[in-house]
């Protein structure tokens, strides 16, 4: 009896992830995410994985946003920030002191209603004002933080500290597991982010944002209310740019002004368009190869590698090439690779399917058009066209 | 006969700039009604449309479904209203495969009463695409499609709402005859099956229009010059003289 269950369960596993490419690509991605910890023994990279989880769920919510309803925003670092502060100030044991499983929900709802109320005044822009407007908030709030007459409360450019951790100490851990909790947390997050979002992202209320991000007027003309689908839109992605935000500040355990910075507006933008605009899990590629090749490789490896072999030591002022070389990895992918890296590799694998299934289609319709060459070719030498 | 007209439209007014481009327009259209508004170039056939639809808000003036006043409503109110519409130039959603161009139809207020029970929205979609003839392009995305195909979906996503006042801003334009002919006798038929239902057309090809609609109104810089039967309208001086010139009588 249960055998047979598992018998069946893994015949069905078998034809729905083995037989497609993609989906074992990504069954091997998440198997390789998830024993990582085993692999690396360094905390500092394990930190890059984390906050790369944390930057990969902040990504797919913009994503959801700019990909699958149009609106664009460049200003998403306002629900990553508040998100934030709302948890950092209910949780800190200088105001409310509250548990974290109880001070996240709350951020991440209050950042929906904010959204909702940033929503209603800026969705009346479309495009690039849109986007305009959008990058004002977060400026407009984090000026609000730094704020004299507030800084008992936000404490201005130091910022709120000493919060709880995501994953608290106990007195049998070291750092490193320590830091594999927090990993695991992070990942089951993302997992559950980017499965909601692409559930509704691929739902019915998924075509609705779809046809909104074609042609808006079509969708008026076919009865739908696209303002409140967009706000719905809206509403949906600051949520999940919320808990991004709440993660990180309980991983750090502060909230600071920078987190309304225009960078990390920005930052989901890079790792978007690094990964595929619109597919909901190219941010999370992308992601993790900002992370890798910001953090690991451009700031460990290469100088090392410099120094041992070349024999230089990379000055100080490196860290603003940093930023170009990025910027030019994103222009070349922008040109050579419009949709993205993990656009292009499933799309590929999508082509490797289809000419698997002709094969296995067509045996016979091969064996026919063999047999028509062959026929065609023995009285004298065979022509193009023929 | 019921008091009420379906859509009635007074004094119907719209300025771009100085210029009238709908100016004063009066008229009704009752149930189970095919009426064809032609008119040359620049004579503010579209623009009625847009008024009616919602799309642009009228000077003054008023428009009435079945006694309601639905003058300055959103679009998609008025669509859920009953009036649904297409457009000149063809607005298929592109990244949607064809018959989820039509779901998305089906998932506004109107769209989804019409779901009887038991009856999934993908099932509705298609057999709404069937009635056009499009059940074997279901799945292809609409971007691949070509113009008259595009129009059709155009009629089977206006139709999803399930109209009492369908309007058709130049369903024959850029249609070769064979699709002309398609879309004459599938407006026939739909004619047929529901009868109540009442169609506005805007259209340049008169010989097609003319087969079909039951009365027209004939605009002319913004104004209404005639309305009648299309035998009527073919013999009036005035509709003449406006579509050929006005040497035509003297030669």
């Amino acid at each position: 009896m249960v055998t047979t269950y598992i018998r069946r369960a893994y015949s069905s596993f078998v034809a729905h992830v083995f037989d497609i490419p993609a989906r074992l690509l990504a069954f091997l991605l998440f198997l390789t995410l998830l024993f990582i910890p085993f692999a690396i023994q360094n905390t500092y990279y394990l930190r890059i994985l984390i906050l790369a989880n944390v930057l990969a769920i902040f990504a797919v919510s913009w994503d959801f946003l700019v990909g699958r309803t149009g609106q664009i925003s460049l200003g998403h670092a306002i629900f990553f920030g508040i998100g934030g502060y709302i948890t950092a100030l209910l949780s800190s044991s200088k105001f409310f002191g509250l548990p974290i499983f109880l001070t996240i929900p709350i951020a991440i709802l209050a950042a929906c209603i904010i959204a909702l109320a940033l929503g209603i005044p800026s969705l009346r822009v479309k495009g690039p004002y849109l986007a305009l407007v959008t990058m004002s908030f977060p400026l407009i709030l984090a000026a609000l933080l730094k704020w004299y007459p507030l800084n008992h409360i936000f404490k201005g450019e130091f910022g709120i500290r000493g919060l709880p951790a995501l994953v608290p100490r106990l007195d049998w851990m070291t750092i490193g597991q320590q830091r594999v909790g927090e990993y695991y947390v992070t990942l089951i997050l993302l997992f559950a982010a980017s499965v909601i979002l692409y559930k509704i992202a691929n739902s019915k209320i998924g075509l609705v944002f779809v046809s909104i991000l074609d042609d808006e007027l079509a969708s008026k003309a076919c009865g739908i209310n696209v303002t409140k689908y967009k706000l719905m839109g809206f509403m949906i992605s600051g949520l999940f740019g919320a808990l991004a935000g709440c993660i990180q500040t309980h991983l750090l355990r502060f909230a600071n002004p920078p987190m309304f910075a225009l960078t990390l507006s920005f930052l989901p933008v890079i790792v978007t368009f690094l990964g595929g605009l619109g597919t909901i899990y190219g941010p999370i590629v992308g992601a993790y190869i900002y992370y890798i090749l910001d953090s690991y490789v451009l700031r460990d490896w290469l100088p090392r590698f410099l120094k041992e072999t070349v024999g230089v030591t990379l000055p100080p002022e490196f860290d603003f090439a940093k930023l170009l070389i990025f910027t030019l990895i994103v222009l070349i992918l922008v040109i050579k690779l419009p949709r993205g890296i993990a656009k292009f590799t499933t799309d590929k694998l999508g082509d490797l399917e289809e000419a698997r299934d002709l094969d296995e289609r067509g045996p016979r319709i091969w064996k026919t058009y063999k047999k028509k060459e062959k026929t065609t070719s023995t009285g004298s030498e065979p022509t193009a066209s023929s | 006969m019921s008091p009420l007209h379906l859509l009635e439209i007074k004094n119907l007014t719209k300025h771009f700039g100085g210029l009238a481009a709908v100016d004063n327009i009066s008229f009704q259209a009752d149930e189970g009604e095919i009426i064809g508004i032609i008119g040359p170039n620049g004579a503010g056939k579209t623009t009625l449309f847009n008024l009616i639809s919602g799309f642009l808000k009228p000077d003054s003036g008023t428009m009435k479904l079945r006694g309601e006043n639905i003058t300055g409503l959103e679009p998609h109110k008025i669509v859920n209203k009953g009036i649904a519409r297409t457009f000149q130039v063809v607005r298929p959603f592109r990244h949607l495969p064809v018959i989820a161009n039509v779901m998305v139809a089906l998932r506004s207020p109107r769209g989804a009463r019409k779901i009887e029970w038991l009856k999934t929205i993908e099932r509705k979609a298609a057999d709404l695409l069937e009635d056009v003839g499009l059940s074997e392009m279901m799945l292809e995305p609409a971007e691949n499609m070509g113009h008259g195909t595009l129009k059709r979906l155009e009629m089977a996503r206006a139709l999803a709402t399930e109209p009492d006042l369908l309007m058709l801003d130049e369903p024959f334009g850029g249609l070769n005859p064979l699709e002309t002919d398609f879309l004459t006798k599938s407006l026939m038929r739909m004619h047929l099956d529901e009868p109540t239902r009442c169609i506005l057309i805007v259209e340049h090809k008169l010989y097609a229009l003319m087969k079909i609609v039951s009365r027209v109104v004939v605009l002319h810089q913004g104004e209404k010059i005639a309305e009648g039967t299309p035998e009527e309208i073919a013999q009036n001086d005035r509709v003449i003289e406006v579509y050929m010139g006005k040497g035509i009588q003297d030669a």
